[in-house]
């Protein structure tokens, strides 16, 4: 508008990147802790996440058991910070195999274009027309005996087109750009180019689209434990804990809330950073 | 003149934006008045504050982080500190604006007839066939070719300079008493400009109307106005009847600016003057004159204090310089 | 175009199913399940021929309108998809409704006063909202209504067609459209609102304030319509969406839609109704995004233009 041209032309407008925030941190310190109740797991003080104690079951949060226990007596709260393994394992597993084929795939097609391009992106987009939910229930059900290995595989590999189309448009939105052209004058060899020029300017959009996935995967866990597609019991996740929850809400909203909780508050810090990072380096949310 | 009735008085208008940097003030401390069917011409370089200006005369200035103090009385309406509510009131049938961009002052989804009767419909009451009729016959007298067909065409379909009669049009529909137009042929083709400016003024004596000129070209307001503000650095560095200011000007700027517009009677390659230095940044202004770091006849007095107006010779002629121009030297309009 | 990727859809789907070591026949035969048996249900169901030769036995029987019959229930495909379709359309235009009832107000709301008190609170709750996944949404309101309420929570049993009784048939659906309508809102309100902030900067807007038009005919009559291009696109991949994916919702509260329908079918290995669904639902969310982009054409003719 008029105003912010008046403004400009008398003075020069310093580039001032948005402060990240204290909310920042403190969804990045969550993250953080997730991971480390993840690795650490074994060796934190909490009680045995398969022990079942028919003497307490169902019972309320207490001094014993933070977050209560479940109908089979076992302690929600040791059974949350385990289950924030297959989150975790799952979230990052597949988004290795998807940004690790997709990614380099997306970014040769955009750099090289021609033939290779063309029938790359179009077999790529025949996938992604395909609803690869449908297409991912129907593998997993079919593909015993489960394994936590078996869902990061599917999952991946059903990411791998939606990580190419995201990674080559921003690509091919930096590689027609002059600096490329500059460095390519000047004789530098194409992975060069790709790694020191074009790399810089995709992250932004690559970590954005990366926490996008992580929290897409997270949401896929507990629609797939609904289904019973899921780790197997008594392996304790996230989603298998929400569901196990739905037959017993009336005697223990406890399974049903802590859990839930705990998806959410992940989910919420993800969202969270992934919004203030795309803030700060101005990434376009249509891009995503 | 002193016959005339009065329209517009503006005393002591001041507009202040609150920027991240500090205050910005883009307008300070400008007063004159305007009569019925008077046009009146505002002068200067971007920067400086010529928009601003007319946006607040006509109080359209942003809601927030924007700061007027002062008074504009239109026709005995006071705009400065009106609620929102009553400057609607005056908006469109009191005082309208053409704005300076035809392709962004029209609204791309809304076809253009309807653009131009909203206001016959939706202020004057005016039902549906009646306000079309009414919106024909302002496409017919802005010169638009065809105005029955072209009453449900969108804007994207017509040309700059159409677009622009399409805008004046609008503005006319409410028969306002001032029409403010900023800068309305800035963007225009050379020959397209001379057209609507006869159009503006055709209108204008049509309907009895003023007409505020914003512009920052010389050659604009040279023959079309009866009297011309010069300003700079969100002042009145200059103000009086056209013929005074462009024969008789006392203040160096005025000259420069004379000096650096291109003049058919000028010999062919006659190099256009561009004044040195750059506008001044209004969030620091310096003390003192706000030309004076480009003016050649700047003294110590002019960068310590700054000038007021006051008069020239001629009845209604002010400037603002500490050494001003003498009397007899003038450039031939 | 389109119909080349509903072609290749369609084959997908069949090579999917038929690739999976599902055993229909075990279904079948149940303790029947003797090794000429098998054979003689192989023949009987044209399993036995090869794949590629089903495929167009398939396709021929598609095209002429005939999605086959399932082995495993004996009724057809289509009858099944028809009964099942009707509950997906009405969650789909119950939540719709509600999604954009509440997001449009909204988001008007908030682009009025940008980072005002009031924008900040709907972001903040539309951005909490995006955070939580429909089955969470679900287990807390059933827990909420069954606890608080006392009321039980609904099964197959409770759903009756619009015809038979529209109030029952409401308050089934009420708990689905609900929940998918809250993730529809979060992110119409996201776009709109985003676009109605861009649009109210134009200076057309401006020009439309100084002809002294009140605030709310400028937001309506003004700015609404070109924001509403981005907002539109969202709606048709959203409603794709909806439709290919709300079956979480549907399988949670035994709502005998298309997607417990296939979720069942998978389970039962019954390919014929998979492969019917999942054509169907392709074929579905090309035309909804057909219908969008005609739409929007008509919402914005600048975009034809271009």
């Amino acid at each position: 508008m008029y105003v912010a041209e008046v403004v400009e032309e008398h003075h020069d407008r310093p580039e001032r990147k948005r402060r990240l925030g204290i909310l920042f941190w403190i969804c990045v310190g969550w993250i953080g802790l997730n991971i480390i109740g993840a690795i650490f797991a074994n060796v934190l003080p909490l009680e045995n996440p398969l022990f079942q104690n028919y003497t307490a079951v169902n019972a309320g949060p207490s001094l014993h058991h933070l977050f209560g226990t479940d109908d089979l007596g076992r302690d929600i709260f040791a059974r949350i910070v385990y289950g924030s393994r297959v989150s975790i394992e799952v979230s990052l597993g597949a988004m290795l195999i998807g940004f690790g084929l997709g990614a380099p795939l997306g970014m040769l097609a955009a750099y090289r274009r021609g033939k290779f391009d063309s029938i790359l992106t179009a077999v790529m987009y025949v996938f992604l027309a395909f609803p690869a939910i449908i297409a991912t229930i129907a593998v997993l059900s079919f593909w015993t005996p489960r394994s936590l290995l078996k869902i990061i595989i599917v999952v991946g590999i059903a990411s791998v087109p939606l990580v190419y189309r995201v990674i080559r448009s921003a690509t091919m939105n930096f590689a027609s750009r002059d600096f490329v052209i500059a460095a390519k004058v000047q004789g530098a060899t194409d992975r060069r180019i790709l790694v020191k020029e074009l790399l810089p300017n995709i992250a932004p959009v690559g970590v954005s689209f990366l926490l996008i996935g992580i929290a897409t995967v997270v949401t896929l866990e507990g629609a797939l434990a609904f289904l019973g597609l899921s780790v197997n019991p008594p392996t304790p996740s996230w989603g298998n804990m929400i569901n196990e929850s739905l037959s017993i809400l009336q005697v223990n909203p406890w399974l049903a809330i802590f859990p839930s909780l705990a998806m959410c508050l992940f989910l919420l810090s993800l969202n969270f950073i992934g919004d203030r990072l795309r803030a700060h380096f101005e990434v376009s949310e249509a891009k995503l | 003149m002193s016959d005339a009735t009065t329209l517009l008085v503006v005393k002591d208008l001041a507009t202040t934006f609150a920027t991240p940097q500090g205050p910005l003030p883009a307008v300070g401390g400008v007063s004159f008045t305007l009569n019925e069917n008077e046009t009146l011409g505002i002068v200067g370089e971007s920067g400086s504050g010529k928009t601003v200006l007319s946006r607040t005369i006509m109080g359209l200035q942003p809601r927030r982080n924007v700061e007027v103090s002062g008074s504009v009385l239109l026709n005995g309406f006071e705009v400065v500190g009106a609620s929102e509510q009553a400057k609607r009131a005056i908006w469109g049938l009191e005082v309208a604006m053409v704005f300076q961009d035809p392709m962004t002052s029209l609204n791309p989804v809304m076809r253009v007839g309807k653009q131009i009767d909203e206001i016959l419909r939706v202020r004057l009451g005016m039902d549906r066939h009646a306000a079309k009729a009414r919106a024909i016959e302002l496409l017919e007298l802005v010169g638009i070719p065809s105005p029955a067909e072209r009453y449900s065409v969108y804007p994207g379909e017509l040309s700059g300079g159409m677009r622009q009669r399409v805008v004046i049009a609008t503005a006319l529909a409410g028969s306002p008493k001032l029409l403010l137009a900023d800068e309305p042929t800035t963007g225009l083709d050379v020959t397209i400009q001379a057209q609507i400016l006869n159009l503006l003024q055709s209108v204008k004596d049509r309907m009895s109307m003023s007409v505020v000129l914003v512009t920052h070209d010389l050659g604009v307001v040279a023959t079309r106005t009866s009297r011309i503000i010069v300003m700079y650095a969100g002042r009145i560095v200059e103000m009086g009847s056209t013929r005074d200011v462009f024969a008789r000007h006392r203040m160096p700027y005025t000259r420069a600016l004379l000096e650096g517009s291109p003049k058919v009677s000028n010999p062919s390659h006659t190099r256009l003057l561009a004044i040195p230095g750059r506008p001044p940044n209004l969030l620091s202004l310096p003390r003192g004159c706000a030309f004076a770091p480009r003016c050649s006849f700047a003294t110590d007095i002019c960068r310590n204090e700054r000038p007021e107006l006051e008069p020239s010779l001629e009845d209604g002629h002010t400037f603002a310089c500490w050494n001003p121009l003498p009397v007899s030297q003038g450039v031939p309009a | 175009m389109l119909v080349g990727i509903v072609f290749i859809i369609s084959v997908g789907a069949f090579y999917l199913i038929h690739l999976l070591p599902g055993d229909p026949a075990a279904v079948i035969l149940g303790t029947g399940d003797t090794t000429e048996n098998r054979a003689r249900l192989f023949k009987e169901l044209g399993l036995n021929k090869p794949i590629l030769e089903q495929y167009f036995v398939w396709i021929k029987n598609v095209l002429r309108g005939n999605l086959g019959t399932s082995f495993i229930s004996q009724t057809s495909v289509w009858s099944t998809i028809k009964a099942a379709l009707p509950i997906d359309v009405e969650i789909i235009v119950l939540s719709q409704i509600l999604a954009f009832a509440v997001a449009i107000p909204t988001a008007m709301i908030s682009a009025r006063k940008p980072d005002g008190p009031l924008d900040r609170l709907l972001g903040a709750t539309s951005f909490t909202l995006l955070s939580i996944p429909s089955f969470v949404i679900i287990v807390l309101l059933v827990l909420f209504i069954a606890i608080k309420l006392g009321v039980p929570h609904t099964g197959v049993s409770s759903y009756v067609s619009l015809g038979q009784d529209w109030v029952v048939n409401l308050e089934s659906l009420a708990l689905p459209s609900f929940t998918l309508a809250l993730g529809s809102f979060v992110v119409y309100y996201r776009v709109l609102r985003s676009d109605l902030i861009a649009t109210l900067q134009e200076e057309y807007i401006t020009m439309a304030r100084s002809k002294g038009i009140s605030q709310r005919r400028i937001m309506w009559r003004h700015a609404f319509r070109p924001s509403s291009v981005a907002l539109l696109g969202t709606a048709g991949v959203n409603i794709g969406g909806l439709l290919a994916g709300g079956f979480i919702v549907q399988y949670l509260l035994s709502i005998p839609g298309l997607g417990y329908t296939l979720i069942q079918s998978i389970g039962l290995s019954d390919y014929l109704v998979v492969q019917g669904i999942v054509l169907v639902v392709s074929v579905g969310v090309i035309l909804i995004n057909f219908a969008f982009d005609l739409i929007i054409n008509i919402v914005d003719p600048r975009i034809s233009r271009e």
